[in-house]
């Protein structure tokens, strides 16, 4: 490992620390400046029957009446120390409601883009060797038919016809393994469609390639084409992609686990945020960040082994964090 | 195709399942039916899942005990000194029995013997004056509130012996016997309540005295609740005291409403919470159980803030009352299950008096009180005084989820004798910041509350002995003082129960309180196998007598 990539790693692992602590006070001001807490919500709760009184006699016992830069600081110095908080809404250690919560989301989302692959990878194929007569055309129509349809909406289907008409899963039990599977195609298809639309762009680029009629007139057979040839080189790009749909991921499994009554990450955030239950809401932000980064870097890291004519530069640029344009600041030798 | 085979089979064999026990139950009526009265003998065992939106925040007792969800865990891990039916009869529990003196300012419950919670604690006087004093005083700066609609003149809790508590009050509280029945008010082990508020948190290591104890739980997805053998206190009122028939219960958060009815349809549940009105009718005749009992409380309405133009007019206050089609509510946007309201509480609450006259529909009446106010019909039909047109703001309340739909019901109403009605919905926590009884944008109020006892309406009527000032009176109106004072001061229901019906009739006429329905806020469908189950004061159901049937 040279002095260059070391270089690199150390200013990337800075910026992410960098971007977690900024996500961290965006979102304890952006949340601070909304109306409303867990405790003065329920405290306003017209069931309660609290007076106006009572209210401002518990919210300052709490010290929820402090100026908004003390709360900052008292929360920022406690998540500097490793120490995620209480939960405003349910009292109860922060690391303690996501441990409980993360393999469950971490299950969805590893299955949804494992889904979203196979099905990108499908259709990918159609689109090269199906014939035009069965529907190749069709195929292509698919990414933009899988972004159009919300995944709420293949979610309720996909729970109707599955689970209640041919009761091949309990929506009471929703980690079984065919409520995970069915969640898992709910998450996966409009992830799919993203990562199919590159794919099937650079698949038909590669496919025009001279390697390609070569190999073609040398009589291989269509799958040998296509995983040994034209995949590998359209695949790099498709790299970029799949780091990119961490964040849809994310996303779709709030969805995905409310309409599928599991609990996760997207859940615990739902609820979190509903509630404005801020020591939560900026633990999953900071760790979304840091997964995100993460992922990103793990990309970078795959995208050499992939194809050889990428290398690191000698001499690094800083880049952002995410963004489509990284790579144009680091590495040279991107198949065009 | 099997597949489908096999549920078509399903379905059909459902619906026969169904039609039959649609003709065996008859004219058995589900709102607070006693299981002793039931055809068929109780079958011990079975496990049932109850499907529910939410099990809300935090499970620190006191904090959650009238959770609209938490509730309904709580009604079954814990117990009460009292048991309050859905008529407001209240009746002995973990009480036997008790005295109080002529004030009402001293009260001396006699407990039960031999009864114990889960942790193996006696659950005997020391036990019950930790809970009284945590009720009123809570943990504030632990984050351990007080429970709100406990008596605020409650002075101090004594053991006498170990079967037998004294409560002093600082003022006569005629309604503290009642309250001991409120949800709010369950009993927990000392060693629990001892803990500090992250431990309470953990409804795992909570301790309560009831025929149930959570086998386990994970927050934002389920709580299953295991029968406990030894338990042999329930309620008499209920017709059977000794353990509970089913052998466990699962509270599971499904949060799309038509996934929790299409799972009970599925045979996959067997109780679904908070159902569409709109769906009842089908589900009914497809041979569910629907029930909508109404809790003991106030009706769905609006507190008028009487500070706010032209709402400081009593004759424009008088307009709205009669300007309300109340009928036309339940007709569109609710079933026959729901009432017509009679008063501003429900006719369902001891002390409530039938006060229909006063809220009869009376477009012209409305009008021509209006014409003498001043406020005149423009060439666009909004009426006007000096300039300034009839409005009305109305702000949707979140936990009624039909609150928006009768607001535009009424809106269409009020507009046809020219008022303007603006509709605003907000979520839960911008509607608790922003909308607040009396508030300078807040001429309505809409009100969804429930309470166990009459008295506690002295407490809402103006701001004395910190009082919530529904009607932002604050202490200007000379009648409604006299009759705050003498209601909190009635040591018997005799002498309060005539007050009362001044009250109700005084609140209405002078239009601070606009009554629009009766309210069924929590709403049941429940597959036809599963009986028994009972409805308490505060409509939540309990399945301690429930079982399931062949």
């Amino acid at each position: 490992m040279n002095r260059s990539y070391l270089d690199y790693a150390a200013k990337r692992i800075g910026q992410a620390v960098i971007v977690i602590l900024l996500s961290y006070v965006f979102t304890f001001i952006v949340v601070s400046v909304l109306p409303g807490d867990p405790i003065t919500n329920v405290l306003r709760d017209p069931q309660n029957g609290f007076s106006e009184q009572e209210i401002q006699q518990i919210i300052a016992a709490q010290g929820l009446d402090r100026p908004v830069l003390v709360q900052l600081w008292a929360s920022l110095s406690q998540f500097l120390s490793g120490d995620l908080g209480l939960s405003m809404r349910s009292n109860r250690p922060v690391s303690t409601l996501i441990a409980e919560v993360l393999p469950s989301t971490l299950v969805l989302a590893t299955s949804g883009l494992a889904v979203a692959i196979v099905l990108a990878l499908v259709i990918g194929y159609g689109t090269q060797f199906l014939p035009r007569r069965y529907g190749q055309g069709l195929l292509r129509g698919f990414p933009s038919l899988f972004l159009s349809v919300p995944n709420f909406v293949i979610g309720l289907v996909l729970i109707h016809i599955f689970g209640f008409q041919l009761g091949l899963f309990r929506v009471i039990n929703a980690d079984s393994f065919w409520a995970t599977f069915f969640a898992a195609v709910a998450l996966g298809i409009p992830v799919s469609a993203q990562i199919a639309e590159v794919l099937i762009a650079n698949l038909d680029h590669e496919a025009r390639q001279d390697y390609a009629a070569v190999a073609r007139g040398r009589g291989i057979s269509q799958s040998r084409l296509f995983f040994r040839h034209l995949l590998k080189p359209s695949a790099l790009p498709v790299v970029t992609v799949v780091a990119l749909t961490v964040g849809e991921l994310l996303g779709g499994s709030l969805i995905t686990e409310t309409v599928y009554g599991r609990t996760g990450i997207g859940s615990l955030v739902q609820r979190s945020v509903t509630t404005q239950d801020l020591p939560v809401i900026q633990a999953v932000v900071s760790l979304a960040a840091v997964a995100f980064v993460v992922v990103n870097l793990l990309a970078d890291l795959v995208y050499p082994l992939l194809d050889p004519r990428v290398k690191l530069i000698g001499t690094v640029k800083p880049r952002p964090a995410t963004g489509d344009d990284a790579f144009d600041d680091r590495v040279e030798g991107i198949p065009s | 195709m099997s597949h489908l085979a096999q549920f078509v089979s399903i379905t059909r064999r459902r619906l026969l399942t169904a039609g039959s026990a649609f003709l065996l139950a008859g004219a058995v009526t589900f709102t607070g039916v006693n299981p002793a009265l039931s055809a068929e003998d109780p079958r011990n065992g079975g496990d049932i899942v109850f499907l529910i939106d939410s099990l809300g925040g935090t499970w620190i007792p006191n904090n959650s005990a009238i959770s609209s969800f938490q509730g309904h865990v709580w009604g079954h891990v814990t117990d009460k000194l009292v048991y309050v039916d859905a008529d407001g009869k209240v009746s002995p529990w973990l009480a036997e029995r008790w005295e109080q003196n002529a004030e009402a300012t001293e009260f001396t419950l006699h407990l039960k013997k031999g009864v114990t919670f889960s942790d193996g604690t006696p659950l005997d006087a020391a036990a019950v004056v930790a809970n009284l004093d945590i009720w009123y005083a809570g943990r504030k700066n632990e984050g351990i509130n007080p429970i709100a609609l406990f008596p605020k003149t409650y002075d101090r809790a004594d053991v006498i012996d170990p079967q037998t508590v004294k409560v002093t009050f600082k003022k006569p509280t005629l309604g503290f016997i009642p309250t001991l029945g409120y949800h709010g008010s369950i009993l927990i082990s000392p060693k629990t309540l001892a803990q500090p508020a992250t431990q309470q948190a953990d409804l795992a290591k909570t301790s309560g005295s009831g025929p149930y104890v959570v086998e386990s739980w994970k927050e934002g997805d389920h709580v299953t609740l295991v029968k406990r053998k030894d338990y042999n206190w329930g309620p008499p009122a209920v017709g059977h005291t000794g353990p509970a028939y089913l052998d466990r219960i699962t509270y599971k958060i499904v949060s799309e409403p038509s996934l929790r009815v299409s799972a009970v349809q599925s045979s996959q549940a067997d109780v679904a919470y908070n159902a569409s009105p709109q769906e009842l009718k089908s589900l009914k005749d497809e041979g569910f159980t629907v029930a909508t009992p109404r809790y003991l409380g106030f009706v769905n309405g609006w507190a008028i803030n009487t500070k706010l133009e032209p709402y400081n007019d009593v004759k424009v206050r008088q307009a709205l009352q009669a300007a309300i089609n109340r009928q036309e509510i339940i007709d569109t946007v609710y079933t026959p299950d729901w009432k017509l309201a009679t008063s501003f509480i429900q006719s369902n609450v001891p002390g409530a008096t039938d006060q229909s006259a006063l809220l009869a529909y009376d477009p012209a009446k409305a009008e021509k009180l209006l014409d003498e106010a001043g406020w005149v019909k423009g060439a666009d039909g909004v009426r006007a005084k000096n300039g300034k047109p009839l409005t009305l703001t109305l702000h949707s309340n979140p936990y009624l989820a039909t609150a928006k739909a009768i607001d535009e019901l009424i809106a269409q109403q009020l507009g046809k004798i020219g008022w303007k009605v603006d509709i605003r919905a907000f979520d839960v926590v911008t509607f608790t910041d922003r909308v607040k009884y009396g508030g300078p944008t807040v001429p309505a109020y809409e009100v969804t509350r429930s309470f166990i006892d009459a008295g506690t309406i002295a407490s809402i009527l103006t701001n004395a002995n910190n009082g919530e000032n529904w009607f932002n009176l604050d202490d200007s109106d000379k009648t409604l003082n006299e009759l705050r004072d003498k209601i909190a001061g009635a040591a018997s229901t005799d002498v309060r129960n005539p007050l009362l019906n001044e009250l109700q009739k005084y609140v209405l006429e002078q239009g601070y309180f606009i009554p629009r329905t009766q309210i069924v806020q929590r709403i049941y469908v429940q597959s036809p196998t599963l009986k028994g189950e009972v409805y308490n004061g505060v409509a939540y159901a309990s399945y301690y007598t429930a079982y399931k049937s062949e």
